[in-house]
């Protein structure tokens, strides 16, 4: 089965961007995309600019409307996602706790529609 | 009387043919239609032919071709071309001896019921459905949710495990203590809907049975686990004391003042079995100190004997390093009450106050006969309001009543 690791998390610890953080995170995730890669499992994935850097399209009744900013404002963002792998449920929550993240946050789990990936 | 005997060959057969069903087909949903076709066949068969020598291997047997059934017809849907039907099972085919030959997969049925990712309020009405084989009328008359609300819930429940790929595996090592955790508090929340009703000889004895026989599976099946065992235990020990549970006037009887000849022994002996099999595995833990609470309750030998307020204060205290939680800290207060004067233990419930406490009927109880005693007679009858108007069980409400009318008097 495929599966989305979406992560979210507030984006106040990342704010000055090329700090120490910054770049240990971004090492964490290259460790951490590398062992999926070595186990043949990843098939995706991205880290996003943050928030403020979003434009949403959003469509009412046919009419589209643009706004500066993500599609919901809450303290946790979306931040990134790894599309993976995994044998069932089980093992896709077992990566998903290993997702590296700066504090307190969540790793949204959903399972992808077949073929569509 | 058809309808009878199907309940009872769900209740009797279902969890293990199930079980059996949806761990060879990876499909709970195919497995619980196949269970009921069989039981509709047997429903018709059974009466005119007499009922097999193995009513569960029979049921598991039919199943068996209903499920490839259903399959090859999903399958032709899918296919341009139909296989060839299936050939009736012969009358040899049909008389499988042997209840061996159905593998016994409860456990992992179990598991799966009480995951994680199964929505909380599903989790036991899956398991009592599947597992226990109940109706969905009588879950939901346990539950207080209406049926179709509560046949909902399972159906979104299946479709999650399903659709999530949630497997049908028991846990690896790794997860096992969360998972294990997970399937006790699941089988705590369905055991406290049939121990709710305080008469217990009405609609949800039965239901009490199948707790009854389901934790008896679970030792069976998991006998190194002294969690498990000790809320094998639990389960025994509240159902002893049933019969006195209630007085003649249908109010409720306090553990306190519950008369020890009224309780039945052997459960009892059962449940101070199982306790100390969880005690020789030297893994303590909050359940074996729950039973060890009601284990210094049901050692009372009459009422005549001083009620072992000491002892249960202890245990609690010791509880509460592992739950400490408010429905754990008022029942201590009660034993604080006995040990060291309402005074202190009204300190202890007042500080308990809160949010999550406003709803709760036993809370403002307590409060009411501490206040009571402390000869706050105005405050008393305003807390007992309070217990009454939150729509206690009948057994409860005569109860509260009662002592309402003697705080008043």
């Amino acid at each position: 089965m495929q599966y989305a690791l979406l992560i979210y998390e507030d984006e106040a610890p990342y704010a000055e961007e090329n700090g120490q953080a910054w770049r240990d995170i971004i090492a964490q995730h290259e460790a951490f995309a590398a062992e999926l890669v070595e186990k043949d499992l990843l098939r995706g994935g991205a880290g996003l600019k943050t928030g403020a850097t979003a434009t949403t399209v959003r469509r009412t009744a046919g009419q589209c409307g643009l706004h500066d900013g993500p599609f919901a404002e809450s303290k946790e963002q979306l931040g990134g996602f790894y599309l993976i792998e995994a044998p069932d449920l089980d093992a896709a929550l077992a990566w998903a706790r290993k997702v590296p993240m700066l504090g307190d946050g969540a790793v949204e789990v959903r399972p992808i529609i077949e073929g569509t990936m | 009387m058809r309808k009878d005997l199907l309940d009872q060959a769900a209740r009797a057969h279902g969890g293990r043919v199930i079980a059996a069903l949806a761990a060879k087909y990876r499909d709970l949903d195919l497995a619980e239609e196949a269970f009921a076709e069989a039981c509709l066949n047997a429903a018709q068969s059974w009466p005119k032919d007499g009922d097999p020598r193995d009513p569960a291997a029979w049921l598991y047997s039919v199943a068996q071709r209903r499920a490839l059934d259903m399959l090859r017809r999903r399958g032709v849907r899918t296919r341009l071309v139909p296989d060839p039907p299936a050939p009736p099972p012969s009358a040899e085919d049909l008389m499988v001896d042997d209840a061996r030959l159905i593998p016994d997969e409860r456990l992992r049925l179990i598991f799966v019921c009480c995951h994680p990712a199964v929505a909380p309020d599903a989790r036991a009405a899956l398991t009592l459905r599947l597992v226990c084989g109940l109706s969905t009328q009588e879950i939901a008359r346990a539950f207080l949710v209406p049926e179709p609300t509560l046949a909902q819930r399972l159906v979104r429940a299946k479709r999650k495990i399903a659709q999530a790929g949630i497997a049908f595996e028991v846990p690896g090592p790794e997860a096992w203590p969360e998972r294990i955790g997970a399937v006790l508090s699941t089988l705590e929340i369905a055991y406290a809907k049939a121990h709710e009703d305080a008469a217990g000889a009405g609609q949800h004895a039965g239901y009490a049975q199948e707790m009854l026989d389901l934790t008896a599976v679970l030792v069976e099946l998991l006998p190194d686990e002294p969690e498990c065992l000790a809320f094998a235990a639990l389960v025994r020990y509240a159902e002893a004391r049933r019969p006195a549970r209630m007085d003649d006037g249908g109010a409720m009887t306090p553990l306190s003042e519950q008369d020890p000849a009224l309780w039945r022994r052997p459960l009892i002996a059962q449940a101070e079995a199982l306790l100390h099999a969880a005690a020789r595995r030297r893994r303590p833990g909050p359940r074996q100190l729950q039973a060890a609470i009601h284990a210094a309750w049901c050692s009372r030998p009459s009422l005549d004997e001083p009620a072992p307020w000491p002892t249960v204060l202890a245990l609690y205290d010791a509880l509460l390093t592992w739950r400490d939680d408010a429905v754990v800290r008022l029942n201590r207060a009660v034993a604080v009450a006995e040990v060291s004067g309402p005074a202190l233990a009204l300190a202890e419930v007042d500080w308990l106050d809160g949010v999550a406490f406003r709803d709760f009927g036993p809370f403002h109880a307590v409060r009411a006969d501490l206040l009571a005693r402390l000869g706050r007679g105005g405050e008393a009858l305003e807390a007992y309001d309070r217990a009454l108007a939150l729509d206690p069980a009948p057994a409860e409400r005569l109860w509260l009543e009662r002592r309402r009318g003697q705080a008043a008097g």
